[in-house]
């Protein structure tokens, strides 16, 4: 069993001494961190800062010098995730800060992106995802977007407040098999229904599914403005995103 | 350009699958007492008005939350 002496970054070992409670949770992260090269360690620790140039940077230096892309997965940026992911449960930080490590994460996997490509590795689907227009609030959406990026998906984010217009020019240019919509409020809510009829008017409605969630939304009201699918939630989102595009779900 | 297969991804897809479920599970759990868009600092991260926004405390900061948490927050966002 390794030292917490054996964690070369200070950093990383300050995260443990103070954020780490469960015995065996910490002994994991000691273990983990006492393998890892410094190198991943500066990753995990950017990450888990929520600093995306330094884990941008970092990480492509990593892969350019040689490490192998599931090192810097496993020591680098899912190590410093699950560091993340135990300070969000024991209330250290929160979805904000979640959100800042989580496009870190994301920064990093970019530049594993072409090994994958190079691999044979298609991505398991490519989404667009966007708050509909008058409506600007994107947590919900941020932490969906999140999730299936995680499973493998590519997702390009439209932000909030997004337009018909905008959401049909991303799927044209895109070519995106799947859309997702978010709405928290019920004044907006109708926006998804105008944004299916625009992709009706122009045509393109046969050419992608339509995904739909956020607070006030329903199955039935999913239903009755002709989406294909409603998710409750951004767990329920990715599997709703296998199911439309047709991707194996593992139970 | 070096490889990598598609069982060593798939393994480590689902391990940050799992990790970000818990995460996804958990703020699904905290926002029904606390704002989602607060962060540790008590600090508002949101881009829309919110009637709990206070100014600042330093000139350029992000605004202080002052809301309590103990009602119905969404009632606060415009």
């Amino acid at each position: 069993m390794a030292e917490i002496s054996n964690v070369s970054n200070e950093f990383i070992r300050q995260e443990i001494e103070e954020f780490i409670e469960r015995p065996e949770e910490r002994e994991r992260t000691i273990n983990l961190f006492a393998r890892a090269r410094p190198e991943m360690q500066v990753i995990a620790a950017a990450l888990i800062e929520g600093d995306n140039e330094t884990v941008d940077q970092l990480t492509r230096q990593a892969l350019d010098s040689g490490i192998e892309a599931v090192e810097v997965m496993d020591y680098g940026l899912i190590a410093g995730m699950g560091i993340v992911g135990i300070k969000f449960r024991q209330n250290f930080i929160f979805v904000p800060e979640v959100l800042a490590c989580a496009r870190a994460m994301k920064a990093g996997m970019a530049h594993v992106e072409p090994i994958l490509s190079a691999s044979g590795i298609d991505p398991v689907g490519t989404v667009i995802m966007g708050t509909v227009k008058g409506d600007l609030h994107d947590i919900g959406k941020n932490l969906c977007i999140m999730m299936l990026r995680g499973a493998g998906f590519v997702v390009h984010d439209l932000g909030v407040d997004t337009s018909p217009d905008k959401f049909i020019e991303a799927v044209e240019e895109i070519k995106a098999p799947l859309l997702g919509m978010s709405a928290l409020l019920t004044t907006t809510m109708p926006n998804m229904g105008k944004t299916i009829e625009a992709f009706i008017d122009a045509d393109l409605r046969d050419q992608v599914k339509i995904m739909v969630g956020g607070a006030p939304v329903t199955q039935d009201f999913a239903d009755d403005m002709g989406a294909d699918g409603y998710g409750k939630d951004a767990l329920a989102c990715v599997a709703l995103a296998k199911s439309l595009l047709g991707v194996a779900v593992k139970s | 350009m070096q490889k990598i297969s598609r069982e060593e991804l798939q393994k480590r897809l689902d391990q940050i699958n799992e990790l970000f479920a818990s995460i996804v599970t958990h703020a699904q759990h905290q926002s029904t007492m606390r704002c989602p868009y607060k962060n540790r600092f008590d600090e508002c991260t949101a881009n829309f008005g919110c009637r709990n926004k206070r100014k600042p405390v330093a000139p350029g900061g992000l605004p202080v939350c002052a809301g309590d948490d103990k009602l119905n927050y969404r009632k606060a966002w415009e």
